[in-house]
């Protein structure tokens, strides 16, 4: 369970989040929406310690992450999937599951032998590099090598950007699955807020770093005002 | 073919190599710390011959030869650590001028405070191996016990890193520094502690460069400009070579080395530096990154 | 605006003019040092007479500078009327180490380009001032300094093409491939450059018969020729100095600088990139020649063994120390040069370091090179841009 309380992030004068608090709840995929530029990769990158906040903090089962470092952070169970995927183009796919799996006490042959029977694509591709798979396929590595350390959290920046409606809703599947399978606490990032609210339990959407909305997912698939929002409509 | 030249062109060939491999292992160091850091490392010869200068100096309490070499090991390790964590972490993401500044002064002065306390009167060091040039058919050969003790630890050296890079998790961890520094630090790697014995790991393959360039024998020793003309030539073959590939500086090394000897035979002494001046202009006219590298991506 | 000057400002010249005549026909008639002396007030009364006029500044600001210079100038030669043989000495290496500095400062700041060659590029002027010399001894003397000038542009030509396409440690290794490979193209052509001992003017450089003149009899030619060879250093540096000033301010200067800032945004508005490297190359190199050409005519000769990498790392840390980009920056480099060897030996002095001994013989380099470290990780803009952010905060303060 991941605790945000009145997080507020600046870049010099610019205020990318102010004052932004909910709960992500363990074993629930909690949904942040928001429009471009509303601050929901920079809260994600606060997260992971990758940006100091202002002030506020952020709870994991009573630790305060904020003075944390990011290796720190990480190997605290939070696997983040960044913007962009972050696959590392020069590694085979196997080295970048191996590089995922490093920090965690796992055994690395079950750990890549479940990634493969998750996404037997990567399987199949195992030994070529990263740089030569398609958004769908890169994505699903991301996602390996997050889920190789067997996180307790799990941030997801993006996940369906550029990719085409059928494998996003695979993704989404797959996402759903996961947190049903294990107590897996997700944050997912999207601006395709449609298929987001269709997984999500919980969602939160972003308004220029304010949080304007904080409820069910199906409570703010509802509101029609929120939809504004999310869809990118307001200045 | 005439007898005489060919055991002139064999020698060449030979000692070429034997200066080349040298010139390898300095710009291998180069290029290590430029993947993993951005930063040209001008002090690459100075500090390890102050590592050296530290471990035999001990020979005057009447360490061997061995012992001292362990001791400059350390001590190599020692101040690539430091170095990195001292002088070097300020300067990550500053404009490119600055280190380059900081580590030539960092190399004055470092050749200043070896000469002020060592003096600069050239040391020789106790050899393992002799020296003495074996013969063929009556002329000598370019080779002798040492000199194969300094091509074998250089390939030694070479291999050690290559496999390290390869096949472990520590070199996945540390190209993975290199490539991706932020996404690798989502995935719990400790990049700073990978930074710094990135720069420990290339100060000792310098120490073990400098121990064997100054332990030759009859025309080497210890001095505190020992390694300057090594690194200049290291850095020649590393930019010829392209800074991004360990491979190509150590391969473009080695054939300097042969081309420096052939020149100097053939032509003159002066010549050697201005025929690699000019390698290295024509070299970087063709390919701003080196030769060996795929085109560089604009680091934006 | 000249209108304004001439009815506002007439009856402030005249008052002036007559009182700096005055003055010059008084001393005329006592000394002969009363006549430099004249010489001297009256200049710096012009000077100052045309900076005060504001609009005149801002309408002229070519002219002010020229005034500026002058002004500098005269109070500089009027100084080294009164100083010592070896004061002088001083000065005129300095002055001359100036030039070089400020060359390098233009190819740093205004361009952004890394040169560790610029020794060398002394070295260049250097010998070429001595060959020529030794070939043509009666060619004047600003004839000579300007071929060595050109002769410096021209290798900076040859070495500032490849320059255009290498980025920063490229670029920095191949001046530095350059700088260390200089000493054995001077022994490829030994026949010409003297070989290791180098080569010697071959007629000492005195002080024409009208400098004497100004002294009292007895006065030692030394003293007047170095008098002379400083002045002469001085005025160079000036005119330099002023033709830099005005390029860093031109349009090319201007290029130079968003080139170094954003390269990009500099090709989108269509500044050649290469060719704008280039002559910011050229420009160096040419200064770097002038400094070196002074060189040999200070000391009356040019060796080998002075034009090494270690002066091409001095001059960075000069450049460094004094504010990379800065004109203020030259010249306190080119004093901090002028006077090291008498801080160093004072330092030694009053540590009680034996001054054979081998920490004295090194404390040159400790020194330097620690300055250069300690500048670059904390005052990156060196005393000059120190003071330059001082002061802006100092302004930002006090409000108007």
């Amino acid at each position: 369970m991941i605790t945000i309380d009145n997080l507020t992030v600046s870049f010099g004068a610019v205020q990318a989040l102010r004052s932004v608090s909910f709960v992500a709840e363990t074993g629930k995929i909690t949904a942040v929406l928001g429009a471009n530029g509303a601050g929901k990769t920079t809260l994600l990158r606060t997260i992971s310690g990758l940006k100091d906040p202002k002030s506020g903090t952020i709870r994991m089962d009573e630790r305060n992450l904020v003075s944390m470092k990011t290796e720190d952070i990480a190997r605290l169970g939070i696997g983040h999937v960044p913007e962009g995927r972050g696959v590392i183009g020069e590694f085979t796919v196997e080295e970048n599951l191996r590089l995922g799996a490093m920090m965690a006490k796992v055994n690395l042959r079950e750990g890549l032998d479940d990634q493969y029977a998750q996404f037997p694509v990567l399987g199949e591709r195992r030994k070529q590099h990263a740089a030569k798979l398609s958004g769908g396929e890169r994505q699903m590595l991301a996602m390996a090598r997050a889920l190789i350390a067997k996180p307790s959290v799990l941030l997801l920046d993006e996940p369906s950007l550029g990719l085409a409606p059928l494998v996003t809703s695979q993704l989404m599947h797959t996402i759903q699955a996961l947190c049903e399978t294990s107590d897996l606490t997700v944050i997912l990032v999207e601006q395709n807020a449609t298929s987001a609210l269709r997984i999500a339990h919980h969602a939160v959407v972003l308004h220029v770093g304010k949080a304007v909305a904080n409820d069910t997912a199906a409570n703010v698939a509802a509101n029609e005002n929120l939809r504004q929002y999310y869809l990118g409509l307001v200045e | 073919m005439d007898p005489f030249l060919t055991s002139r062109i064999v020698s060449d060939i030979l000692g070429g190599l034997t200066n080349g491999v040298t010139y390898g292992m300095v710009a291998l160091s180069l290029v290590l710390i430029w993947r993993s850091t951005g930063i040209l490392n001008f002090a690459q010869g100075a500090m390890p011959m102050f590592a050296t200068y530290v471990g035999f100096g001990l020979l005057s309490y009447h360490w061997g030869y061995w012992p001292c070499v362990v001791v400059c090991v350390v001590a190599g390790l020692l101040l690539g650590g430091l170095t990195e964590r001292l002088l070097v972490r300020g300067l990550y993401g500053k404009p490119e001028i600055n280190p380059i500044v900081v580590m030539v002064g960092f190399l004055i002065v470092l050749e200043a405070i070896a000469a002020s306390i060592w003096s600069s009167t050239p040391r020789s060091l106790p050899s393992p191996f002799s020296s003495v040039d074996w013969h063929l058919a009556g002329k000598p050969l370019s080779l002798s016990p040492f000199t194969v003790y300094e091509i074998s630890t250089a390939l030694v050296v070479m291999i050690a890193v290559a496999a390290l890079f390869r096949f472990t998790k520590l070199g996945l961890q540390l190209r993975a520094s290199a490539l991706a520094p932020e996404v690798s630090r989502l995935l719990g790697v400790r990049v700073g502690r990978l930074l710094t014995l990135g720069w420990m790991l290339a100060t000792v393959v310098g120490v073990i460069t400098t121990i064997l360039v100054a332990g030759g024998g009859f025309f080497s020793g210890l001095t505190p400009q020992v390694m300057d003309g090594i690194f200049a030539y290291g850095f020649i073959a590393a930019a010829i070579g392209g800074l991004e590939s360990p491979v190509g500086a150590i391969v473009a090394g080695v054939v300097l080395g042969i081309v420096n000897q052939f020149v100097d035979d053939f032509v003159n002494q002066n010549a050697v530096i201005i025929i690699a001046l000019v390698l290295l202009i024509v070299a970087l006219m063709i390919r701003p990154s080196g030769v060996f590298t795929k085109i560089a991506h604009r680091r934006v | 605006m000249t209108r304004t000057w001439t009815r506002q400002r007439v009856p402030i010249a005249i008052a002036l003019a007559i009182v700096a005549t005055a003055i010059s026909l008084v001393s005329a008639t006592t000394t002969r040092d009363g006549v430099a002396f004249s010489v001297a007030v009256d200049v710096a009364i012009a000077c100052l007479a045309a900076l005060t006029q504001a609009s005149f500044k801002t309408s002229h600001p070519v002219v002010t500078r020229a005034a500026l210079t002058l002004l500098g100038l005269d109070v500089a030669i009027f100084i080294t009327f009164f100083l010592s043989s070896s004061a002088n000495f001083n000065l005129a290496t300095g002055a001359a180490m100036s030039i070089v500095l400020l060359g390098l400062s233009f190819l740093t700041g205004a361009s952004g380009q890394i040169s560790l060659g610029n020794g060398a590029f002394m070295g260049v002027g250097a010998f070429v001032m001595a060959i020529w010399a030794n070939h043509h001894a009666t060619t004047p003397i600003v004839v000579t300094l300007l071929i060595a000038v050109v002769c410096g542009a021209l290798v900076g030509l040859l070495l500032g093409l490849p320059a255009t396409r290498l980025r920063g440690p490229y670029l920095a290794g191949m001046t530095l491939a350059f700088a260390v490979a200089f000493i054995f193209i001077l022994g490829s052509f030994s026949s010409w450059t003297g070989g290791d001992s180098g080569l010697q003017l071959p007629t000492e450089v005195t002080a024409p018969r009208w400098l004497d003149g100004l002294f009292h009899a007895g006065t030692s030619p030394l003293t007047t020729s170095t008098l002379y060879l400083t002045d002469i250093a001085i005025v160079v540096a000036g005119v330099a100095f002023f033709f830099m000033a005005n390029l860093f301010t031109s349009r090319i200067g201007r290029a130079m600088r968003l080139i170094r800032d954003n390269d990009v945004a500099a090709e989108l508005v269509g500044i050649s990139l290469p060719r704008t490297r280039v002559i910011a190359f050229i420009v160096s190199s040419a200064y770097a020649a002038l400094g070196g050409a002074l060189f040999t005519l200070i000391n009356n000769a040019a060796s080998p063994s002075t034009y090494s990498f270690a002066l091409s790392v001095t001059i960075l840390s000069l450049i460094v120390i004094g504010g990379i980009g800065t004109i203020s920056g030259a010249v306190i480099g080119g004093i901090i040069y002028a006077f090291s060897t008498n801080v160093i030996s004072w330092i030694t002095s009053q540590t009680g370091l034996n001054p054979q001994g081998n920490f004295a013989s090194q404390l040159n380099g400790i020194l330097f090179g620690g300055l250069l470290i300690v500048t670059m990780l904390f005052a990156p803009f060196g005393i000059a841009g120190a003071v330059r952010m001082l002061w802006r905060r100092v302004r930002l303060r006090r409000p108007g």
